[in-house]
């Protein structure tokens, strides 16, 4: 067992990675076998269709988790973006285009407002998001006079949106989900403004005083968690077509998990794309076999609830070991 | 004086790395004021800790009463009638003075909290000590004054024999100072013993009865207060052997020129009115006890903390600095004294740490360029000894003297003319310091200009060109190397400012 942890290979992927795979596989053998026809591509597309837009709030969370915030606002925002662009579209007639800009818009402003209150005026991060979530809900109630929204198919004027779901049978959502992880993944551990944000996570004082605006780059890191989310918007309703106001709570549960769960620590200063994307994977996976066993999406809650406390005792027992 | 309280002999304690206390002896008489001197690190408040029962001992014998005894916690040491006041105020700001007084022991009627029974109780306490306080006042609107005597009344409320006093007059004015003697003096009276910590020799003359001196964990002595000069204390307290020949003279041209001027800073209660020079190529001291606005000056020349005016001149040309963002970009570096919180990223690779300060020159397109990285990082691996398989490892997984280097690497590549190094080799064992003294001389002939913040006597007099002292937030006096000695430093250190 120690020479596997400490060959090349696993040391390179992680092994908190290759054990999350595992389980991952392990849990698709256990639903096929259960629930019969599991294996169809029915449950298979049902997967995929939640991995795409909980995918993207999963990887922009990664982000202000990196940080060691917290973001709680991600489902309502979500919503929000989806709300307002939709409401534009279908009432005041603006072409296609410019909805998906709105769309993703409305994302980077509630992005900029998050980051902007927890990095310059220093107010917790848990407190701006929690305001935040209750400002998108009430700001997308308003605009949409509480009417739920839908988007238009795929045979409807505008509906060449959904394209970026599905083309024909080609799962073009799981080829640009992918290429949105690998991205996020190069930014995060190639690029300046990841590593500012991985080592302002683990240390802010220390990088502050190396001289670092560590300010603009705790914001920065919420931005980019916004236009993810804005995008998430996008997936949300290429594939589920309405979107109603006052909802999207459960999805901040649903993404958190996911990322905590590919080793992302809670604490801040370290985090996994790979892990996150696996991550996701689990949750969507859990979420279409509980659905396909006719249990209760309560039971669904019940399960994600355990595993955030269970993924994030898991990294508390790790540091505790490193110190 | 009565009879004997306490007595702590042969105590011995060590830490990792550190022997803290040497077969140490201290003994307490009931109605005494018994004083507790030494530099920084002589073991003044590790002997107490011992005693209140916060750290266990090596080996000796704490005799309480005539009994031998052993604290295992403050409260043990508490309800045995040995409270401790401290420099910091355990005050909850929100509450009445009563309700501070009793927290954790309140009086009950059922399930309701006494609160008028905790008042009496209080004013009883305030009678006793002959002050004025109103119980039901809200803590926070007390001055620190009138607040330490809260501290007071609640030490006495447990029954206390021995009160021990750490460094109670930091933060007091005179009037204040001159009220807390008066209860101190009630104290002694009422027979109890007390022991004192202090830094200011004059009070240490007017309060106390004997004073014990301590130096680098052993015991150097007991004297009679009244029977002794100033001197003869701080004789006892310096008089070590220096093991380090100290420099005999600078090593700076006098027409260095000046690369760095502070003119009149000031920033918070301790800086104050502070102004200096630092010439190039010079390793310039900043001496001074514990709290004496060193580490402050250092942090406003920064800009890690806001000044409230005063002007910074690099070169001759004045400078604004308001954040470590401008000071870095003016050619500034600084080496914290708590390196794990403010130095290095621990969790984080010496490649990462090492270019934190200038990642933007590694940067290619918008990607950072990793093989240069950490060719740099290899560079000053090499260049200062630093001990590590890889320049992939994790600082946290690197001793406190290899992660020192880490931090002065990331100056390095910063290619920084002005370097504060605060305490640069606190905690470390002696073979890397050696290793440290040697690199900032180096550094220094290399025309790097240091400033050197140090607690420690003998590395002031080892590395610097020049000494600044400072106490308590002023600086008392500049003294080239030539004509610096332990002893005028620490009279310098020591002086109160009126």
């Amino acid at each position: 067992m120690e020479k596997f942890k400490n060959s090349a290979f696993v040391k390179k992927v992680g092994f908190n990675r290759i054990v999350l795979a595992g389980v991952l596989i392990l849990m698709y053998v256990i639903f096929s076998v259960a629930i019969k026809g599991f294996l169809g591509s029915s449950h298979l597309m049902g997967t995929l269709n939640y991995v795409y837009f909980l995918g993207f709030l999963s990887l922009g969370v990664t982000f202000v988790i990196a940080t060691g915030g917290i973001d709680f606002s991600i489902g309502p925002v979500m919503f929000c973006c989806a709300l307002i662009s939709g409401y534009c579209f279908g009432t005041y007639h603006v072409p296609m285009a410019v909805a998906v800009i709105l769309c993703i818009l409305v994302g980077l402003l509630f992005g900029m407002f998050n980051g902007y209150l927890v990095a310059y005026w220093d107010v917790p991060p848990f407190i701006v998001s929690m305001a935040s979530m209750n400002i998108a809900k009430g700001a997308a109630s308003i605009f949409t006079k509480t009417q739920s929204i839908s988007w238009p198919r795929a045979e409807e004027a505008g509906g060449w949106f959904r394209s970026i779901v599905k083309v024909g049978d080609f799962p073009m959502g799981l080829i640009l989900f992918l290429v949105g992880a690998a991205i996020c993944a190069v930014i995060l551990n190639n690029t300046r403004i990841g590593r500012y944000i991985l080592c302002l996570g683990s240390n802010k004082e220390a990088v502050r005083l190396s001289g670092v605006n560590v300010r603009k780059w705790l914001m920065l890191a919420y931005v980019i968690c916004g236009i993810l989310v804005g995008i998430a918007a996008l997936f949300f309703v290429a594939t589920y077509t309405t979107v109603q106001p006052n909802y999207g709570d459960q999805y901040n549960n649903e993404a958190i998990a996911g990322c905590v769960m590919g080793g992302t620590s809670m604490a801040g200063g370290l985090a996994s794309i790979g892990g996150t994307v696996i991550g996701v994977f689990i949750i969507a996976l859990l979420q279409e076999g509980i659905l396909a066993l006719g249990l209760a999406k309560d039971v669904q809650l019940i399960i994600t609830g355990v595993i955030v406390i269970v993924a994030v005792y898991a990294d508390v027992l790790a540091r505790r070991r490193r110190k | 004086m009565g009879e004997e309280i306490l007595r702590m002999e042969e105590i011995d304690k060590s830490f990792p790395g550190v022997h803290a206390l040497d077969h140490v002896h201290f003994n307490l008489n009931r109605g005494e004021v018994h004083a507790l001197m030494g530099e920084n690190g002589a073991g003044k408040s590790t002997l107490m800790k011992v005693l209140t029962g916060i750290y266990s001992k090596d080996s000796g014998k704490i005799i309480y009463e005539g009994k031998e005894a052993e604290f295992h916690n403050t409260r043990e040491a508490q309800e045995a009638g040995i409270v401790i006041v401290h420099q910091e105020l355990n005050m909850v700001g929100d509450l009445t003075v009563a309700q501070n007084i009793f927290i954790g022991r309140e009086f009950m009627s059922g399930i309701k909290i006494n609160d008028r029974k905790m008042v009496e109780e209080s004013k009883k306490l305030f009678d006793r000590l002959h002050i004025e306080i109103n119980p039901t006042e809200k803590m926070s609107n007390l001055t620190v004054g009138k607040q330490q005597m809260c501290e007071i009344a609640k030490a006495i409320s447990h029954e206390c024999k021995v009160i021990i006093f750490d460094e109670p007059s930091a933060a007091l004015t005179e009037k204040e100072i001159d009220d807390l003697f008066t209860i101190i003096r009630d104290l002694r009276e009422q027979n109890m013993g007390i022991i004192y910590i202090s830094h200011r020799m004059d009070e240490i003359k007017v309060i106390t009865d004997r004073v014990t001196v301590m130096r680098d964990g052993t015991y150097v002595g007991t004297l009679i207060t009244k029977d002794c000069t100033k001197d003869d204390i701080v004789k006892m307290m310096v008089g070590r052997v220096i093991y380090e020949q100290p420099k005999e003279k600078s090593l700076v041209p006098d027409d260095a020129p000046v690369v760095l001027k502070v003119d009149h800073l000031n920033a918070g209660k301790m800086v104050q009115d502070v102004s200096f020079e630092l010439h190039k190529g010079e390793i310039l001291g900043f001496s001074g006890l514990m709290g004496a606005g060193r580490t402050e000056t250092a942090r406003a020349v920064f800009g890690a903390d806001p000044k409230q005016s005063g002007d910074i001149y690099i070169n001759g040309k004045k400078v604004e600095i308001n954040s470590p963002e401008d000071a870095v970009h003016h050619g500034i570096g600084y080496l914290s004294e708590d390196r794990k919180r403010y130095g290095v990223v621990v969790q984080k690779s010496i490649t990462e740490n090492s270019t934190l300060a200038c990642l933007d020159d590694y940067i290619s397109g918008i990607f950072i360029n990793k093989a240069k990285e950490k060719e740099a990082a290899e560079t000053y691996i090499k260049e200062l000894d630093t001990k590590t398989p890889s320049a992939d490892q994790l600082v946290v997984n690197l001793s406190g003297g290899n992660q020192q280097k880490i931090v002065i690497a990331k100056w390095l590549v910063k290619n920084c003319d002005i370097l504060i190094f605060d305490e640069p080799t606190r905690g470390i064992d002696v073979g890397a310091k050696n290793e440290i003294y040697k690199l900032m001389n180096r550094l220094a002939s290399e025309g790097k200009s240091i400033i050197m913040i140090s607690s420690e006597m003998q590395e002031i007099l080892r590395m610097s060109d020049r000494i600044v002292i400072m106490c308590e937030g002023k600086k008392t006096g500049e003294l080239k190397i030539e004509e610096a000695t332990q002893e005028k430093i620490m009279d310098k250190a020591t002086r109160d400012i009126k």
